[in-house]
Formats: structure tokens, C-alpha cells, sequence
């Protein structure tokens, strides 16, 4: 028999004395918040499913591109050919990255205002563009990661199909390093700053999503009307509102083959006018934002 | 550590052409103060103001020390805040949202994760802190609320309407909380129009009305502690005298009365006096009026 009891004991409370990172802790915190939301990490099953879903039909291509570029030998069949599949990856991906924005932009911004988290973060050490600019670095990373994880699986295949090794075929592929970062890029400017601005005004995901939809291939379709009959005078430089387009000439161009039948083509302006006519967009979309979240925060 | 939590200079705001604060001037110690008035008085807009979260129309206010126009990211690190409306994402899990709160807040990750745990342990959710915070009841909520609040262990958090919509039981979990607060060395801001509550946690008071200062000061004013309030059914007149001819001073008439006594406890006088007396007691309290009585009375002179 033993003579010891039990004994509870009320830790009670215990303070904080350690390190607080004030606004950078923070906005580093919203930044990973916002990425595990949009892939629905730390969520219900239901709300991983569409992340997901696009991930893997943006990735499906590459995969079966890059193993069938293994596994049949060069010079067989040029439709394995990985040497020059980095523009049609990019406008295939582009596409798919117009929805994923749909799917992101909504779901970073419109939930904390949707459910008054707002009114916690306005009570803390960062101000609203702290807070913009960590849900604007999330879009930024979950649809720059969609846009490249193809391409860096393309560049494997590029690397270690190389009749001269690994290597050799690293070094050989370097030279599109750089290139696949300026499409990402012009791909992110095109779709992200006009998804955080329409995801900034309105109220529900489901609208953000349509209403951004419905502007991308509304305008799209207006400039390709406007443009192609020539039905206002002037009415080439319209080709410049449409995002896919423009992002998608840039892409050919950076990758050196010019498509004469794209938008900016019929109506003679560069390329390179179209990447600055998106940052033009972009910046405004973005200042919108800025200007609106200044009122609620 | 200034002595105050809060001073307010002719301090005014107003949302367009509505005023909803009128040039306050106040000095809050620190402690546990009750912000008081009517839907509308101002006490959220005071609130806002002070975090920062809004700029005023007039005057200037400080929290800590610090000027709120200026310091206002210094002092969102040291105060928390629990706001009347919701701020719960009801799609995560308590354990995450308190991580998360925790890190914009600025504390490091696995600082976070601590206070996380210990917080939701002290506001009684650790058994639910992997449930989603959509599937919680309103007490729960209201609880999630105050640990967001304090999940970083500020100086000062300010609480406003904690208590709203809670039931009898959830409101009283609540306030003992808000007093627990207090023991751990965190000052306490309490808006609410239950004038109630702000007697069970605070022991200093601001009343507003429509955008005004109505009244501040302590709680429980000193001196008061020998008097006692009675009200009776019947038997006035008998315990009135039975309690002067124990030297004691009586004042009212009819069946409230007000009773001193400096040489002993009150309280036990007035039971002799009674039992002796058999006069039927409606009720007994401490004199010093209670804050409804005290509101009221500020109302009606203005």
C-alpha cells in the first residue's frame, strides 16, 4: 500500500514573453494561409477537389509527354519531341490557369470578408495593404506553382532525353530557364491582378468566379470581333483587352515563333505592347483593390 | 507600464453627417473597466477609435501610452480585441484558426501552436479544437472569440458585447472568464448594455449616451461599505426604530430605506433589527447605488 496520492495541479495562465515578428510575422502567416486555402489544405475533402482536380489535369499532359519521350527513342517520332513543347505547354496551361485564378482569387479574399475575419486582422500589427499584399504574394505563388511544376517536369524531360546525358542535357536546356519565368510571369499578370480585383467587390465566391470568367472571354470575344471585321476605326488597339490573347502571343514570341494568326498579329502590334498593356491593366486592377480594402480595413 | 489604459482628449468621430461621439475627455486606469451605454452610444466606435482601426473626426486619444494616430500598428501588438460581430472562418478547425490568429499576431510558428493550446485549454475548447468552428454553438463561438482575442497575451484587450447572445449559463462561463482575466495580469476593456454584467466584472465604469459622457469613475466608490439599502414589506416604522436605538442612522421613509452603522457589520444589525423587530424584508443590499440606479440618474439630469 502506498502512502502517495494524486495530485492536481491548475497550471494556470502562462504569459508570452518570447519573440513577436510584428507585420512581417504576420503577413507571413496570411501569405501560407492563403495557399493552404486555395489547394484546401486543413479544409474539408469537399473543398480539395477542384484545387486538385486542375492541378492534375494541368500536370497530366507533361506527365504523359515527358514518360512517352522516355520510353520512345529520339528521332522516331516527332511528336514526342520535348525540345520545343515549352510555348504549347504555356497555352495549354494558360488556359487551364484562367480557371484555377477563377477558383483562387474568390477563395483568398472573399471568406474573410464573408465571415467578419476582417474585424480580427484590423486589430492587429498590419495595415490593409500588408494584408492585400500577403493574399496578392498566395495568388501569386498557388498559380505561379500551377504554371510551373508542367514546365519543370517538361524541362526534366528536355534535360534527360539529351542524346549527350543528364548533364549536358541540363546545361543545354538552361537557356529556357529564364524564358519560362518571363511566360509565368506575363500568365500571372494576365489573369491574377483582374481575378483579385473582381474577387475584391464582389460578395460570393461562386459570383467572383463566373462574373471573372465572364469578363476574360467577354472581353475576348469583343476584341476579337472588333478587331478581326475592323469595324472602328482604331479598333485594332482593342486587341490589347484581351488577356488570353496578348498572353499568349507573348508566350510564342519569348519563345521565338511568332503565330501570324493570333489577335495582335491581325491587328499589327506587338507583342511587346501587349506585355506592357497587361501591366497597364494589372496595376489599375490591382490599385482598385488597394483603394477598396482601404475602406473596409 | 503607464497607469492608464486609455485617455481620450476631446476626442470626437462621426460617420458622415451623424455624429457618434461628442469631444470625450476621459483617463481610464488600468484594470478591468465597463464601457456602458444603449445600443448606439458609442462604445464601439470608442473601441475602434482606440485600436486605431478607425481615425477621429477630433482630438486625440492614447492606449498604453502610445498615440493611437500614429502608434497604431505598436499598440495592435500589445492589445487584443474580440469584436461584437463575427470573426470566425467556419470553415477551419478552432485548434487552426487559434494558430492563425495567434500568427498575425506575430508570433512564431511554434509559439503559436503553444498559446493555441494553452488558450483554448483556458476557455474551456480543448476538447473541441479539432472541430470545424461552423459546427459550434453560440457559447462556443463566443468563447472562440474571447481566446482569439488573448491567444498573443496582450496588455489590454478590449471585449465588446462579449456576452451577446449567449444563454443564462453561457453568460455567466463568460463573465467568469472576463474576471479570470484580471489574475492574469491582462487589462480588461468591457463594452455592454447589460448593465449587469459590467458590475460582475468591472470595477470602473464609462458611461455614454448618444455619443456623451454621461459619467466615469470607480465602480464601487469607497465609503459606501457601511451602508446598506433595505426595502421592505411591511414593519417600516418597528425597524426603523429598533435600528436608531442600536446607533444607527436611518434615512427614507415608507419601505426603502438607507441605513448606516460605523461601529460594527451593517449587514448583521439589520438582521437582529429585523428578527427583533418582525418587519418582513424584501430585499438587502450594499447602498452604494447599483449602476442601473446610477445610469438612470445621470440620464434624467441631462
Amino acid at each position: 500500500m502506498t502512502t502517495d496520492r494524486g495530485a492536481v495541479y491548475d497550471l494556470g495562465y502562462e504569459p508570452y514573453h518570447g519573440e513577436r515578428r510584428g507585420r512581417k510575422g504576420a503577413r507571413l502567416t496570411i501569405w501560407a494561409d492563403g495557399n493552404r486555402r486555395v489547394l484546401g489544405l486543413r479544409r474539408k475533402a469537399r473543398r480539395k477537389v477542384m484545387p486538385w482536380l486542375l492541378i492534375a489535369i494541368a500536370l497530366l499532359p507533361a506527365i504523359v509527354s515527358v514518360g512517352i519521350a522516355f520510353i520512345v527513342p529520339a528521332g522516331v517520332s516527332n511528336e514526342f519531341n520535348l525540345a520545343d513543347a515549352n510555348a504549347s505547354f504555356f497555352q495549354l496551361g494558360g488556359t487551364i490557369v484562367m480557371l484555377f485564378t477563377a477558383l483562387a482569387a474568390p477563395e483568398l479574399l472573399i471568406p474573410d470578408r464573408r465571415y467578419g475575419v476582417l474585424s480580427m486582422l484590423s486589430s492587429r500589427p498590419l495595415t490593409s495593404s500588408d494584408y492585400l499584399a500577403a493574399r496578392f504574394a498566395s495568388n501569386i505563388t498557388v498559380v505561379g506553382g500551377f504554371l510551373l511544376i508542367p514546365q519543370i517536369l517538361l524541362f526534366i524531360g528536355q534535360a534527360g532525353t539529351d542524346p549527350d546525358g543528364l548533364v549536358q542535357g541540363i546545361i543545354n536546356s538552361a537557356p529556357t530557364i529564364p524564358r519560362i519565368l518571363a511566360v509565368t510571369a506575363i500568365y500571372i499578370t494576365a489573369f491574377v491582378p483582374l481575378g483579385f480585383m473582381i474577387s475584391s467587390l464582389v460578395q460570393r465566391k461562386s459570383i467572383a468566379a463566373s462574373v471573372f470568367l465572364a469578363v476574360i472571354i467577354g472581353l475576348t470575344a469583343f476584341a476579337e470581333a472588333i478587331v478581326r471585321n475592323s469595324v472602328l476605326p482604331g479598333g485594332r488597339w482593342m486587341a490589347l483587352l484581351a488577356p488570353i490573347n496578348t498572353a499568349d502571343a507573348a508566350n510564342n514570341w519569348v519563345f521565338g515563333s511568332i503565330n501570324n494568326d493570333s489577335l495582335l498579329a491581325a491587328a499589327d502590334i506587338h507583342p511587346a505592347l501587349g506585355i506592357a498593356a497587361l501591366v497597364v491593366i494589372g496595376s489599375a486592377a490591382v490599385m482598385v483593390s488597394v483603394w477598396q480594402y482601404r475602406r473596409l480595413m | 507600464m503607464p497607469d492608464t489604459a486609455f485617455t481620450t482628449s476631446q476626442i470626437g468621430y462621426a460617420y458622415g453627417s451623424v455624429v457618434a461621439l461628442h469631444s470625450l475627455d476621459l483617463s481610464v486606469p488600468r484594470g478591468r473597466t465597463g464601457l456602458v451605454g444603449a445600443n448606439g452610444a458609442g462604445k464601439s466606435t470608442l473601441i475602434k477609435l482606440l485600436l486605431g482601426i478607425l481615425t477621429p473626426t477630433t482630438g486625440t486619444a492614447t492606449v498604453l501610452g502610445m498615440d493611437t494616430r500614429t502608434e497604431s500598428i505598436d499598440i495592435r501588438s500589445v492589445v487584443g480585441y474580440m469584436p461584437e460581430g463575427p470573426c470566425l472562418p467556419l470553415d477551419q478547425t478552432a485548434a487552426d484558426f487559434l494558430i492563425y490568429a495567434a500568427g498575425t499576431a506575430g508570433l512564431p510558428k511554434q509559439a503559436a501552436r503553444q498559446r493555441a493550446s494553452d488558450v483554448l485549454t483556458l476557455v474551456g475548447l480543448n476538447e473541441e479544437r479539432f472541430r470545424y468552428l461552423g459546427d459550434f454553438s453560440t457559447g462556443m463561438k463566443q468563447r472562440a472569440k474571447l481566446a482569439q482575442a488573448i491567444v498573443q497575451d496582450p496588455k489590454l484587450v478590449f471585449l465588446d458585447e462579449p456576452t451577446s447572445g449567449l444563454d443564462p449559463s453561457g453568460r455567466e462561463e463568460m463573465l467568469d472568464l472576463i474576471n479570470r482575466l484580471g489574475s492574469f495580469g491582462i487589462d480588461v476593456i468591457v463594452s455592454s448594455h447589460v448593465l449587469r454584467d459590467i458590475e460582475r466584472t468591472c470595477d470602473y465604469v464609462v458611461m455614454l449616451d448618444e455619443g456623451t459622457l454621461l459619467n466615469s469613475g470607480p465602480l464601487h466608490p469607497e465609503g459606501d461599505t457601511d451602508a446598506v439599502r433595505i426595502e421592505l414589506i411591511d414593519g417600516a416604522d418597528r425597524i426603523s426604530q429598533e435600528l436608531r436605538n442600536a446607533g444607527a442612522e436611518v434615512e427614507g421613509d415608507g419601505p426603502r430605506l438607507t441605513v448606516r452603522y460605523g461601529e460594527g457589520d451593517v449587514f448583521d444589525l439589520v438582521r437582529d433589527a429585523a428578527a427583533r423587530s418582525g418587519a418582513s424584508l424584501l430585499s438587502l443590499s450594499a447602498s452604494g447605488s447599483s449602476l442601473e440606479e446610477r445610469f438612470l440618474e445621470r440620464e434624467v439630469r441631462r
